[in-house]
């Protein structure tokens, strides 16, 4: 709750009521414009959502035949029914892990951009060292660096370590010192690390920029206050910058979170066991509208949204900010 | 608690000097303000003594113990911000409590100095709330409430009152003085406001382009300035500004606008203007000290005048007068309103009058007879001093 | 010295985290796709990362881009598809922001959400909108929409059917990759909007200036610097996208080649289980990161990029 009243009051501040340049009538000519602009996000959103509570696809606004609302295709993905007429593909077990390997991804992500962007950033705002404004060029390139060209290395690591890792671990398991049962789920957890550390790694540029704008705008009086009080330098930064940033790691989580919660890629070559992305991936590859029963996947789909809206309402401006909010100067 | 003593102090951002070669003693107990334009440096000497910033290059000193490189909260020092940076997450009672806390003292201890202090501040009933919930003056006490706690043994204060309206500055004040003075703490207060530096200060230290003008008592800054900044800094109006030939004859003679002459009887004065030997010398005097007449005074410093403009302010006019090529502004009682375009005459009493060198802008009483030269080698200041605002520097 | 040695402790203990990612995520792979693209692996063979080839891999290419219609068309998709798609991002973003500076803050604020939507939506629910959106029966939207309004009467396979190829294809990863993009420009100028003076604008309204005149020749000079710092941004971005192109090929939403840019080959060389040529795909990969180098020194050169990399003023 109180991250929400945290977000709230930042919105608060920033808000400044002014006059609309163009008001009345010729107002109203430019809202038309831009809903009519908007109508295919508006339309597809929506058919999605609709055709997730319908007996059939919804997929235009000129509808000739009768629909009937249910809940069944939530029913039926929940019990890993693909459509009316097939059997259990799934266990509700199985639909379950799909979900909960999505939010570890996400919170995987989450933990590894907060744990190493936020010192990150304070360090480059706030001290000065040999070699920082290079640091900050280099983030800049790699905020933009072409991703497609380390996942090949990257997937390449990943085969090439796992042997010797393994062979680490089981060496370490017969002195005592990791357990076996750990040793069993070695491939699971070396799978998911990675998907992890890598996705995370791919936001940490634009993350480190963001919070630095955050850390920018706290004042160097609150800073030295708390060093004059007699703090250290760490407790100055735990105890009196990062309460005042608490927005600034809210804004973050969230981008970092979404960020793990929409990938597809990683997790598609990375990550043996399904997410929701892999499952959607799964009944549309290949298939067809005929053999797939989309309302099904609709319900997928629509619970796979549901985080990002959530937030979305949540945040609003905040998440503007933060589409190109370390950028600025 | 202690004094502080800055040696050679010299503060440099990339090459440009904020401080520079500064020589400073703050007496133990005393109250010293350090006043000067904004970007003169001040804030700056300020940081240094609270180990903020590290001096390029010179030593600082509470008592005998060297702090140079002491960490902030290794000199026992106190600061009030500007701003007052009260930490915005937490309570009043915690950010007084905050230094406390620092030093681990006992639960008990903290409640019970918190208390003191607020008490001692009028504070008490605030302690529950958060500083956005306070007004400027109810901040301003809060920020120093969370520098006494601690009992520093220097207490430094970054413009404390500006934030706040103009009665209420006047008020906080003597209230702050009779503070200082209860609790015999050195204080250090900068400020670019002269009044507030008069009125609280024992001890003046005017500081410009980061190096100090002058160190004296306020009586000593206001009547006998040690150059022109000085004298033109304080005072409001400040004091009056005029280019006068020096004819060198028996005893030098003051040229005065008007083909007026005054020549200079007082024998140390005339012996420096003499050794000095210039053709030119600057003459100041406070607006209040001149009076303005139909005919020259004589036995005064007098000199023509044309009438500018008159500005009636009640208590008092303020007269604007071109005097030769200078403008000078002059204080007058009410009745007192001459015509616009009107030639009168200025005139101040030799004592009011004060006569700074042109090259090296130093008043000449402060010049050591024999070795004029020598004084205007020792005072560098005008040398070329960076025009930048130092206080702005490295400001993302 | 003991003030320098807490110093670099602090640095240390601040950096270490996002350095290691860095250096293990961002230097080493890019050092380890370099080598790739001079040895012979595929198949993920490890091996064969041993296997120095030396120049082949480029030669290679080159020749593919020449004489294999397929790697032609993934060219010719990739220089269409950027230029248009940067063309629909940096004005239709301008467009918008535009818009959405003139109405009401409150109005346009939910205007503004709604655009970024398509860029925080999981990349398999923004293509499963558009899966069913152009299906190629007449269950897609696009078909019962056009053939309800009697535009055609027959449904179209836009994403397979020869005769409306290769610009079916283009349009559609052009539409749905500007969804995505296009809000990047509208934050970016409505953000440069709403840091213009207000009182320019009263002035030139007092002058008896029209809301277009102010458009003109306020406003959009004021962002003239944003201008280039997206476009040359946008073209970046989508020079080395491809998750959305990935889904929309993947689930035949569009033609496999002319759906196909430069990035999603190097992907679908590396990945896809009927080639599976990883060095070719590094090859493919290292020339994209020539460009990516090259735009992002530009970007840097163009953005005040210096103002922002200026030493802290308070470092104790």
């Amino acid at each position: 709750m109180t991250l929400l009243r945290l977000l709230r009051r930042s919105r608060r501040a920033r808000s400044e009521w002014e006059e609309p340049l163009v008001k009345g009538r010729k107002a109203g000519i430019l809202i038309l414009a831009l809903l009519l602009a908007s109508t295919p996000i508006i339309l597809s959103y929506t058919f999605l959502v609709v055709t997730s509570f319908a007996n059939t696809i919804v997929f235009t606004p000129f509808i000739n035949f009768k629909i009937t609302w249910t809940t069944e295709n939530y029913k039926m993905f929940f019990q890993g029914k693909l459509s009316p007429a097939a059997g259990q593909v799934y266990s509700t077990k199985d639909i379950l892990t799909f979900i909960a390997n999505t939010f570890i991804v996400a919170a995987g992500v989450t933990a590894v951009v907060l744990a190493s962007s936020i010192p990150a950033a304070y360090a480059i705002s706030r001290i000065n060292f040999r070699g920082r404004a290079n640091l900050m060029r280099l983030l800049m390139l790699l905020h933009a660096f072409p991703g497609v060209a380390l996942i090949i290395a990257v997937y390449f690591i990943y085969i090439y370590a796992r042997s010797p890792l393994y062979n680490a671990l089981r060496d370490l398991a017969e002195t005592g010192l990791v357990s076996k049962s750990f040793l069993a789920s070695f491939d699971l957890a070396y799978s998911f690390f990675f998907v992890i550390v890598a996705r995370a790694s791919l936001e940490i540029p634009m993350s480190i920029w963001l919070m630095k704008g955050f850390f920018d705008r706290i004042p160097w009086e609150l800073e030295w206050a708390a060093i004059v009080d007699g703090a250290s330098r760490f407790t100055a930064f735990r105890k009196v910058v990062l309460p005042l940033v608490k927005p600034g790691i809210a804004a973050l989580a969230i981008f970092a979170f979404l960020a793990g919660w929409e990938d597809l890629i990683y997790v598609y070559v990375f990550l043996p066991e399904m997410t929701l992305a892999t499952f959607i991936h799964n009944q549309l590859s290949g298939g067809s509208l005929e053999t797939t029963y989309l309302p099904v996947v609709a319900a997928a789909a629509t619970i796979y949204l549901v985080p990002t809206l959530l937030f979305f309402v949540v945040t609003q401006r905040l998440l503007l900010e933060a589409v190109w909010g370390g950028l600025k100067g | 608690m202690v004094e502080v003593r800055l040696s050679r102090v010299t503060k440099r951002f990339g090459d440009v000097y904020a401080v520079r070669e500064v020589d400073l003693v703050f007496p133990d107990k005393g109250f010293t303000a350090l006043l000067g334009p904004s970007g003169s440096g001040k804030t700056t000497l300020l940081y240094l003594i609270a180990g903020i910033y590290r001096p390029t290059s010179g030593r600082i000193y509470f008592d005998e113990r060297d702090v140079t490189n002491l960490h902030p909260n290794e000199r026992n020092v106190s600061i009030v911000f500007q701003n007052y940076a009260l930490y915005p997450h937490m309570k009043v009672f915690d950010n007084i409590a905050f230094p406390l806390k620092l030093r681990k003292e006992s639960k008990q201890v903290i409640e019970r100095k918190v208390m003191e202090i607020a008490e001692m501040l009028g504070i008490s009933q605030l302690l529950d709330r958060y500083p956005s919930q306070l007004s400027g003056g109810q901040q301003q006490r809060v920020a120093l409430a969370r520098a006494l706690v601690k009992e520093p043994s220097v207490l430094l204060l970054d413009e404390p009152l500006s934030n706040l309206d103009a009665l209420l500055r006047i008020k906080i004040r003597s209230e702050l003085k009779r503070l200082q003075k209860d609790l015999g703490i050195t204080a250090i207060y900068v400020t670019h406001d002269q009044s507030e530096a008069m009125a609280m200060a024992d001890k003046i230290v005017v500081i410009h382009k980061g190096v100090v003008q002058q160190v004296a008592d306020p009586d000593t800054i206001y009547n006998k300035p040690r150059n022109v900044f000085v004298a033109s800094f304080i005072g409001n109006p400040p004091a009056n500004l005029l280019r006068v030939r020096v004819s060198h004859g028996n005893v030098p003679c003051l040229r005065l606008p008007g083909d007026l002459e005054y020549c200079v009887k007082d024998p140390i004065i005339s012996a420096k203007l003499s050794a000095l030997s210039t053709e030119e010398v600057i003459l100041a005097f406070r607006p209040e000290h001149a009076l303005i007449s139909e005919n020259p005074v004589p036995e005064y410093v007098s000199m023509e005048a044309e009438v500018y403009t008159v500005e009636p302010l009640g208590r008092e006019n303020i007269v604007t007068l071109i005097a030769g090529a200078d403008t000078v502004k002059v204080i007058v009682p009410p009745v007192v309103k001459p015509k616009p375009g009107s030639k009168v005459y200025i005139s101040v009493e030799w004592e009011k009058v004060l006569l700074f060198d042109p090259a090296t802008e130093v008043n000449i009483e402060y010049l050591e007879v024999p070795s004029v030269e020598v004084a205007r080698e020792a005072n560098p200041q005008w040398l070329g001093a960076d025009e930048r605002e130092v206080d702005e520097v490295g400001e993302a | 010295m003991a003030k320098r040695n807490s110093k670099k402790l602090a640095l240390a203990f601040f950096l270490a985290p996002a350095l290691a990612l860095i250096i293990f995520f961002f230097i080493i792979p890019t050092l380890l796709t370099i080598w790739i693209s001079f040895t012979n692996l595929y198949n993920w063979k490890i091996d064969r990362v041993k296997e120095f080839v030396g120049l082949q891999n480029y030669k290679d290419l080159i020749y593919f881009i020449q004489h294999d219609p397929d790697v032609e068309k993934v060219v010719k998709t990739t220089l269409v598809f950027t230029s248009l798609t940067l063309l629909v991002n940096v004005l239709g973003g301008l467009a918008l922001a535009i818009f959405a500076y003139l109405i009401d803050e409150r109005v346009s604020l939910s205007f503004r959400l709604l655009w970024i939507l398509p860029r925080m939506t999981p990349i398999a629910v923004f293509g499963l909108l558009w899966y069913y959106f152009f299906y190629g029966s007449e269950l897609g939207t696009l078909n019962s929409v056009l053939l309800r309004l009697g535009v055609i009467d027959q449904p179209i396979s836009w994403g397979s059917d020869p005769s409306v190829q290769p610009w079916a294809s283009w349009l559609i990863i052009i539409f749905v990759n500007g969804l995505v993009g296009v809000s990047f420009g509208m934050v970016v100028f409505y953000s440069a909007f709403k840091s213009v003076p207000r009182e320019l604008i009263v002035a030139a309204k007092v002058d008896g200036a029209t809301t277009w005149q102010i458009i003109r020749h306020i406003l959009v000079p004021m962002a003239r610097w944003h201008l280039v710092f997206v476009t040359v941004w946008q073209l970046l971005s989508l020079l080395t996208t491809y998750p959305h192109l990935f889904v929309l090929v993947e689930w035949g939403v569009v033609d496999k080649n002319y759906g196909t840019t430069w990035s999603l080959y190097v992907f679908l060389t590396a990945f896809s289980k009927a080639v599976n040529y990883q060095a070719l795909a590094a090859a493919a990969a290292v020339i994209l990161v020539i460009i990516g180098a090259i735009l992002g020194l530009i970007v840097l050169r163009v953005m005040k990029f210096e103002e922002m990399i200026q030493p802290p003023r308070g470092d104790v």
